[in-house]
């Protein structure tokens, strides 16, 4: 090994720039904060696995295909200059690009000679798509394997190629184990190796044989899918339509809802039940009613509330929101969605426990939903304006782009849809707004939006049918008067309101005078107000009231006339603040045992009656639940960005740090049990990889250290195993309960 | 972005149309292909878009790009993108499945999408009805199966185009008679959209001339005809109006009622015989093979009788006019007019029809009686399914109907009622002849001309009137009692008193009404369905209309509301 060459993965950070190491904090954040103490502490959270595995699961095909000729590379590392020549397919920019992604983020590290560190090992299970070494796998591979492998059948091929594709893994046939399948003769022959009872996989010399001379596969470039293109003027034409639409029907399933809440189910979801009620007054299909609910949700307009928070309710914040202007109800209702942890699109589906997830459920919370939107939003904005890709090829993108993460792209044509939905985009094209909420935000999207949607209109036309059509969206104030007045009778880009006599009644319930009735109609109706409109107020408003319904709290009733008279006329029994209701009926605001002590105390005898013909009501009020504020509602879908500023400091934070172990570093490299230091990790995998001894300081169960040689053989899962040359067996060590190792021939010095 | 067209996109498919707007017509003339009007007040027309009508305008030669063009260049605000896929998704169904006479294997249903043609074949519905696969993409349909084979394709959504022609039937000769008069240009336009088409419905308001349309049908097949009718008096009618209107004599036209059987050249007959059973068998269905009939009329296809449909599936070699005021079924069954008698081939809007004269303008008024004390007694007491008849047969309706008759002393007026007492009351009270159900043809028809002539000034009949009976000369209509609730009761009624005037004058159309009782309930029906036509509509009390001292004036003063 060359001697000027850092020798462990913190020695060659330690040689960095400044420039360098900010990146790495920038590429890989979650190792920044709080700020690492030194080099070795910074090199021990680059080793931790979710940190490996969530920086390999950002890169693209083709920069893991660059990693992947590393780790298949023979020995400890690669030559730079050779790597190219692994790739001969590839480009060399793009290698070069690769490598310089890797090393930034120490995924890969090196100068001349670029290693992978032991943890990016671990994380690639099968690099390039290729199984593990037969060894490894435990098989005895062929003799001649070359000449085995002609010798197969075409079926017997036909497997292996499969399995030398992109996952070398596969799960045996169903069927008795004695059938001579195809795969069971290739386990005889050891060209598959069993994994478990179901499963193979293609050990790496026969998928390397069969791979011939591309031993890493074709090469992944960038896929480029033909675009689909649409006018940008009409696609953000279509996506308002879509909006106002959206906006409309969210409106309406908040107005059902604060008439009727719906019951919030013990497992935390909304109920079948209420689902196809607000379908069924929607007009919409049941998915599109829990969609609307969802969105409402995610927008904070709708939550848990109520007396005994068990309802599903429209928040303050939806006060708030109808009173917006369109754009702005938009942008909420877009960005609420977006950064939503939950996906819509299950709702209906079963659970593992069999059971159909309801709407509003906890159960379709995914932490991954707002990234996988993001991405696949984002990648429809890097087409050009007017451009951009079927749910396929969308699909074909992300892939390539995140193929770490393919198992959380299921849900992305469901996403599209919901954006065209939403008015985002219009088959998969992203409207001008759709691309502004992706830049700018909440603000970004209601400015995109602005100059397509309509000015709120303050008229309607009154018709003889006694429809009122209001040609467009209302401003807040006429449509809440409109909503007491009148019925929905269809909306969309215009609003149809019917009045009823039902309806003139609720408004005369609710103190209108006939006069104000027939003013409101004249004064907001562009058109005459039709005699017949006229007509129906004055002939519900004759028959308005004739029954009359009052509340009291009790009643003090008698045959004796004459002593209810004398009763009321009695200036003692004025607290019981009593009056006459009827003959031989008077009645109080009081409690019923207030006013028996009033009339007790005045010298009567009265009696209490069971309560069976008292009425007790209350003012309705509009329910509302306590809601979240508005930006809370979702967790935030990424840590906060670093600063340069951060960067620096931290930077600068490490290398004092730094300088501050070197001046009491010994070898070899110590620990305190129970913290395992990466320069131990990073120096008992390069004696596994090199097959080096190393001096153990050891602390057994009981608590007795001891110090041996070891030859180790692996190091997975916190365990070292490996040959103890003191006690002549092979042993298994705790890495945690290691307290200090050395390699015994040279690193000692 | 937001541009000033008339016309707005609801969530629903309804289309709403600001009739005041200037591009109004040209967006009317725009949409009328592929969206039924539904309503027509004042200001705004409510259009539907359907998957029928969508479906009839692709049949009448429209593709999906002219009907999104036509959303898209009229609409004043932005139409949702799914809106507008939805359209094109429904309309590119029409014509993937297509029916045609193949000269080695006869009737053929062929397609052009194999897998919407493995789909129907699976179908539980159709699969019955083919017969042997010739290919993968054609297979043979018995002739006899023609109809329901396409009634079945509509209901699981692939409805066929029928390209199979027709028979010619026996040749007779038949001219129209245009000595002063002349068919209006859209009766011309109904029926080239129709004999263009092969078969299909022509729908035009009451009183707009569908008889000619009929005529005018007739004389370009210039074969026997099968004019199917609603009643007898309507067969009568159309009698007289083919020997007036046509080349054809008296003795060319038979009538096939309850009274005569004739079968000749051009047979009239009632839907009522046709459907007649004895013993759970039709019969009169030989009718239908008694002549090889070259065109079949269906008059007021809306009231079709089910059983004529059935019949009629296996017509479907002839050609098939249907003629009606609305496609609207109150059963439901539009789809039924569609598959087998044709799609839509003209449509006409009423309110362009009245205000090119050639129908009556109509005023509807309706007018609010209170009843007195004593009835409103009854009515409150009386078991639910008495308490329509008690309202609407109230005395207290006497002496406003008569007060009605007496504001308009020199028009022709019907009175019409559903309750035969009532009608007998009346017809005594207001001393005018009664036509109610038993009145025999003959006599009906000496008092219709009577009242054709001026010799009868008003009167009296039950629903009997309902349907196809023309009184041009009737100017006023008062409607005191009915089977309420029924849309084509209420046009029909109308249509009564729409027959264009001699000079222009105004039809006037009163129903009376028991105030607070079932009576009103279903009058707020009628007064929407008739605003809903774009019908000036006024309600008045019965003492506005009397004045106050006179016919029991104060009586009609109501009591303060406290």
């Amino acid at each position: 090994m060359p001697q000027d060459q850092p020798a462990t993965l913190a020695a060659w950070l330690r040689t960095r720039s400044d420039e360098q190491l900010g990146a790495l904090l920038l590429a890989r954040h979650d190792v920044a904060r709080p700020a690492p103490s030194d080099v070795v502490s910074l090199a021990s959270r680059l080793a931790v696995p979710i940190s490996v595995d969530r920086a390999l699961d950002e890169l693209d095909a083709a920069t893991l295909q660059v990693l992947d000729a590393v780790l298949l590379s023979e020995g400890d590392g690669v030559a730079r200059a050779e790597l190219a020549a692994l790739l001969p397919d590839v480009p060399a920019e793009v290698v070069q690009r690769g490598v310089q992604t890797l090393t930034e983020r120490a995924l890969l590290w090196g100068d001349d000679e670029l290693r992978a560190p032991e943890p990016v090992r671990r994380s690639v299970r099968h690099p390039a798509g290729l199984g593990r070494r037969a060894v490894d796998l435990r098989v005895q591979l062929p003799r001649d394997l070359p000449g085995t492998l002609a010798e197969l059948s075409a079926e017997e091929r036909d497997v292996l190629q499969r399995l030398a594709g992109d996952r070398p893994v596969g799960h045996l046939p169903d069927g008795p184990a004695t059938s001579g399948s195809p795969a069971r003769r290739l386990l005889q022959l050891g060209l598959l190796a069993r994994i478990d009872a179901v499963n193979v996989e293609l050990p790496r010399e026969v998928g390397l044989a069969l791979r011939g001379d591309r031993p890493l596969g074709s090469p992944r470039v960038r896929p480029e899918p033909e675009l689909r293109r649409r006018p940008q003027a009409d696609v953000d034409r279509q996506a308002a339509g879509a909006a106002m639409e959206v906006i409309g029907r969210v409106g309406e399933l908040l107005v059902l809802l604060e008439d009727e809440p719906a019951g919030l189910l013990r497992s935390g979801g909304m109920a079948v039940r209420d689902q196809k009620r607000l379908a069924r007054e929607l007009h919409v299909p049941e998915s599109d009613a829990t969609f609307l609910a969802e969105l409402a949700f995610a927008a904070g307009l709708l939550d848990v509330g109520g007396a005994h928070r068990d309802e599903w309710l429209p928040t303050r914040a939806y006060d708030l929101w109808r009173e917006q202007d369109l754009p702005t109800r938009w942008a909420t209702l877009v960005w609420g969605w977006l950064t939503s942890v939950r996906l819509p699109s299950l709702v209906g589906q079963r659970t593992v426990a069999g059971k159909a997830v309801n709407a509003l459920s906890p159960d379709i919370v995914r932490q991954t939903a707002p990234a996988v939107r993001r991405s696949a939003l984002a990648a429809l904005a890097e087409t050009p304006p007017g451009s951009g890709l079927t749910p396929d090829d969308l699909l074909t993108v992300l892939r390539w782009r995140t193929p770490r993460r393919a198992d959380r792209l299921a849900p992305v044509p469901a996403v599209l849809a919901e954006a065209d939905r939403l008015g985002i985009s219009v088959g998969g094209v992203l409207a001008g707004a759709g691309r502004l909420l992706l830049t700018d935000g909440e603000d970004g999207a209601a400015d995109g939006v602005r100059e397509l949607l309509p000015e709120p209109l303050d008229h309607v036309l009154a018709q003889p049918d006694l429809s009122l059509v209001a040609p467009g969206p209302l401003v807040a104030e006429l449509a809440t008067t409109l909503a007491v007045v009148a019925d929905v009778e269809s909306s969309g880009g215009a609003t149809v309101y019917r009045v009823s006599d039902a309806s003139v009644r609720r408004a005369l319930d609710r103190g209108w005078s006939a006069t104000d009735l027939h003013e409101f109609f004249a004064r907001a109706s562009r058109t005459p107000v039709p005699q017949a409109l006229d007509y129906l107020v004055d002939d519900v408003a004759r028959q308005h009231g004739r029954l009359r319904v009052g509340s009291i709290e009790c009643y003090v009733r008698s045959d004796d006339h004459g002593l209810l008279s004398q009763v009321l006329g009695d200036r003692r029994t004025a607290p019981a603040e009593l009056r006459r209701l009827a003959p031989g009926v008077l009645v109080s605001g009081l409690q019923a045992d207030e006013v028996l002590s009033v009339l007790r105390s005045s010298g009567y005898a009265p009696a209490g009656e069971s309560s069976g013909g008292a009425v007790l009501t209350r003012p309705p009020a509009k329910p509302r639940a306590a809601g979240r504020r508005p930006g809370s509602s979702a967790p935030p879908t990424a840590p906060r960005p670093m600063a340069p500023g951060d960067v620096t400091a931290t930077v600068r934070e490490i290398r004092a740090g730094d300088a501050a172990l070197a001046a009491r570093r010994t070898d070899p490299v110590r620990q305190i049990p129970g913290v395992t230091t990466a320069s131990t990790l990073e120096l008992l995998s390069r004696a596994v990889a090199d097959g080096l001894p190393v001096w153990l300081g050891y602390v057994d169960a009981a608590g007795s250290g001891s110090q041996r040689v070891v030859r180790p053989s692996s190091l997975v899962g916190g365990f070292l195993q490996g040959f103890d040359e003191g006690r002549g067996e092979n042993r298994t060590f705790a890495v945690h309960r290691i307290t200090s190792v050395a390699l015994v021939t040279e690193a000692t010095g | 972005m937001v541009t000033d067209g008339p016309l707005i996109v609801q969530s629903d498919k309804t289309l709403l149309l600001e009739v005041d707007h200037p591009l109004a017509k040209e967006c009317r003339s725009a949409i009328a292909p592929f969206a039924e009007l539904e309503r027509s007040p004042e200001h705004v027309h409510t259009y539907r878009v359907t998957p029928l009508a969508l479906w009839n305008a692709r049949a009448a030669g429209h593709d999906a790009e002219q009907v999104v063009d036509a959303l898209v260049r009229f609409s004043r605000y932005p139409v949702p993108h799914a809106l507008l896929v939805d359209v094109a998704d429904t309309m590119d169904r029409y014509g993937r499945l297509t029916l045609a006479n193949n000269p080695v294997h006869g009737l053929v249903l062929t397609t052009t999408d194999r897998a919407v043609l493995e789909e129907v074949v699976r179908s539980k519905r159709v699969a019955p009805m083919l017969g042997a696969r010739i290919d993968a993409d054609s297979i043979v349909v018995h002739p006899s199966e023609r109809g329901r084979l396409k009634q079945a394709l509509l209901k699981v959504g692939w409805p066929a185009e029928d390209l199979a022609g027709y028979v010619d039937g026996q040749a007779h000769p038949i001219e129209l008679d245009q000595s002063g008069w002349q068919l209006r240009d859209y009766q011309q336009q109904a029926v080239d959209g129709f004999w263009a088409g092969g078969s299909g419905v022509v729908v035009l308001p009451c009183g707009a001339g569908k008889t000619l349309v009929g005529a005018a049908a007739m004389a370009e097949a210039k074969a026997t005809t099968l004019i199917l009718v609603t009643n007898t008096v309507s067969g009568r009618q159309w009698k007289r109006e083919l020997i007036a209107r046509t080349s054809l004599t008296e003795e060319e036209i038979g009538e096939y009622s309850g009274e005569r059987k004739e079968i000749r050249p051009v047979t009239i007959a009632t839907y009522q015989v046709i459907t007649t059973r004895r013993k759970g068998e039709y019969r009169h269905l030989d009718l239908f093979d008694a002549q090889d009939w070259g065109l079949i009329v269906y008059d007021e296809v809306h009231l079709l009788p089910a059983p004529i449909f059935r019949l009629t599936a296996d017509l479907q070699s002839r050609r098939r006019l249907g003629l009606t005021a609305t496609l609207v079924r109150e059963d439901g069954r539009e789809d039924d007019v569609f598959s087998l008698i044709g799609p839509k081939r003209y449509d006409a809007p009423w309110r362009d029809i009245e205000a090119q004269g050639h129908i009556a303008p109509a005023e509807c008024i309706e007018v609010r009686v209170s009843m007195d004390d004593e009835e409103r007694m009854t009515y409150a007491v009386a078991e639910p399914e008495d308490r329509y008849k008690i309202a609407a047969t109230s005395a207290s309706k006497m002496p406003v109907i008569k007060r009605i008759l007496e504001r308009h002393p020199d028009e022709h007026s019907l009175v019409i009622g559903a309750y035969l007492d009532q009608l007998d009351a009346l017809g005594v009270a207001l001393d005018a002849p009664v036509i109610q159900g038993s009145t025999p043809n003959k006599e009906r028809e000496r008092l219709f001309q009577a009242f054709r002539t001026g010799e009868i000034r008003t009167l009296v009949v039950s629903k009997v009137a309902n349907f196809s009976i023309d009184l041009p000369e009737a100017a006023v209509a008062v409607q005191v009692s009915g089977t309420f609730g029924s849309r084509q009761e209420e046009a029909q009624r109308l249509g009564r008193v729409l027959r264009p005037k001699a000079d222009g004058r105004q039809a006037h159309f009163y129903s009376v009404v028991a105030r607070d009782t079932l009576d009103s309930e279903y009058s707020a029906h009628r007064q929407r369905f008739l605003a809903e036509q774009g019908y000036a509509y006024t309600i008045i009390d019965a003492a506005d209309l009397a004045g106050p001292g006179e016919v029991n004036g104060p009586d009609w003063v109501d009591e303060p509301a406290d």
